[in-house]
């Protein structure tokens, strides 16, 4: 299956989805003017790469700084999907990265966490503008 | 009691699980999908949870990005404020260094004529005390007193035109300095104005034969300072005159007015005579320079103008000019002059 790769603009994300090797990547600050057209494909690919039985463990990486609140039902959808394919038997790992000081960005990762059961979760601190 | 955001939600969750309960016993069949609706909807609340906090967290990251845009909207205001100091100063300095320009060629050009009164009052001096010695000795010749009288004559010419010149440039000076308080300021007629400042002119136009040609619409009323302007054409005149015809050929002026529909008057000068370099136009305005040193140009007539226009009417004046191709002065200035600067 083809990798989606969605470079960054000012108010959306760099979207790297690897699916050959399992590694996805989001990045950057999200808010779109429209939810819709710029998650709709995120969606249609990841459904397609989730609907494979495809062994291939999967990592995720959590690397945005800023986003809006439609953005971040997007992050519950996905973390809901990888959920899904953990419980179904397929190693995912979440990192869920936030810059130094940025306390509320890490009490986000718990609360995003919550109802992770199956994915093995990781909170990772990195220094101001190592990512993005 | 402390409070909780979602307490709505957790008593609706916990009756759903007492109803699940129940409805074991009553519907055993239906208790899976019952308890995945209770599980989705239990997700649903934490996700709003989660979403109410993204919200919060928003909010706090606008209030202090606006915070943050306040403080350096404060820093470039107080920057503006420091530069608008700093170009205060440096007009000031700007102004001090003009009159410090502005004395030093009034000094220089008194001083010649001073200089010259001061060695014919000195030469003079000495004659009379050598007349007087001859005259006490009782030794004076008539020879002697012929050339006595030669020489005062000559000395007392020279005097009078070297004190009549520096007089006549103190009151040059004193009327670059443009006294606004004592310019009457009302409402006025700007076609009679000019007509009548030409009226004035007439003595020295009509000799040469040059022809002022007014094209001004009579219904062209100011509120502003009609002696200054009258200075202007004045010396706008003036400066054609002792300029512009030097070969003695009758010239054509034209002084014309436009745009007298808008708050700004247009008012041109020109005329037809030999224009001048590009060089001597760029330098028209400045005060002292003259193409006439020594042969009675001050170098102060259209610095004046200038300061006029500028100071007086708040306005601006520019000169286009070429060699052979006539000079023309573009005023522009408001209707009403306004009150402060």
């Amino acid at each position: 299956m083809d990798s989606l790769n969605i470079p960054a603009t000012g108010r959306t994300p760099a979207v790297a989805f690897d699916f050959a090797s399992g590694h996805l990547r989001m990045s950057g600050e999200s808010y779109p003017d429209d939810v819709a057209t710029f998650f709709g494909p995120v969606f249609t690919a990841l459904r397609a790469y989730l609907a494979d039985a495809d062994p291939t463990p999967i990592h995720f990486d959590m690397e945005l700084l800023y986003f809006n609140s439609s953005s971040a039902k997007v992050l519950m959808n996905i973390l809901q999907m990888l959920e899904a394919a953990a419980k179904a038997g397929r190693p995912v790992s979440v990192v869920w990265s936030y810059e130094d000081n940025d306390e509320s960005m890490r009490e986000l990762g718990e609360d995003f966490s919550e109802d992770l059961q199956h994915v093995a979760f990781s909170l990772r601190n990195v220094p101001v503008g190592a990512i993005g | 009691m402390s409070f909780n955001l979602f307490a709505a939600e957790e008593l609706a969750i916990e009756k759903a699980r007492k109803l699940g309960e129940a409805l074991a016993v009553v519907a055993p069949d239906c208790v899976d999908d019952f308890n995945e609706l209770v599980q989705a909807f239990e997700r649903s609340t934490r996700e709003q949870q989660r979403l109410v906090r993204v919200s919060d967290r928003l909010q706090a990251q606008l209030g202090a990005a606006n915070q943050e845009l306040e403080r350096r909207r404060q820093e470039a205001e107080t920057a503006l404020s420091h530069l608008r100091d700093a170009q205060e100063a440096i007009i000031q300095a700007e102004k001090l260094a003009s009159l410090g320009a502005l004395v030093a060629g009034v000094a220089h050009e008194i001083n010649t004529p001073v200089g010259i009164a001061v060695s014919c009052a000195s030469h003079l001096a000495d004659a009379t005390r050598d007349l007087r010695r001859l005259s006490d000795d009782g030794s004076i010749s008539r020879g002697d007193f012929a050339r006595y009288l030669a020489t005062a004559g000559d000395t007392a010419t020279l005097i009078l035109t070297n004190c009549q010149r520096a007089a006549q440039l103190i009151t040059g000076f004193k009327q670059v300095a443009v006294d606004r308080a004592s310019a009457e300021r009302r409402r006025f007629n700007l076609a009679k104005t000019l007509q009548e400042t030409l009226a004035s002119l007439q003595p020295k136009l009509r000799p040469s034969g040059h022809t002022v040609a007014v094209l001004c619409p009579g219904s062209v009323e100011l509120d502003s300072f009609p002696g200054v302007l009258s200075q202007i054409l004045a010396n706008l005149v003036m400066n054609a005159l002792t300029h512009a015809f030097p070969d003695g050929r009758a010239g054509h002026l034209v002084v014309a007015v436009d745009q007298v529909d808008t708050d700004i008057i247009h008012l041109s000068f020109s005329d037809d005579g030999v224009g001048m370099t590009e060089d001597n136009r760029l330098r028209v305005f400045e005060p002292f320079f003259t193409t006439r040193r020594g042969r009675g140009g001050t170098g102060l007539g259209l610095h004046i103008v200038h300061n006029l226009v500028v100071g007086a009417l708040k306005g601006s004046i520019s000169v286009q000019s070429a060699p052979g191709q006539g000079t023309r002065f573009d005023l522009s200035f408001p209707r009403q002059t306004p009150e402060r600067d």
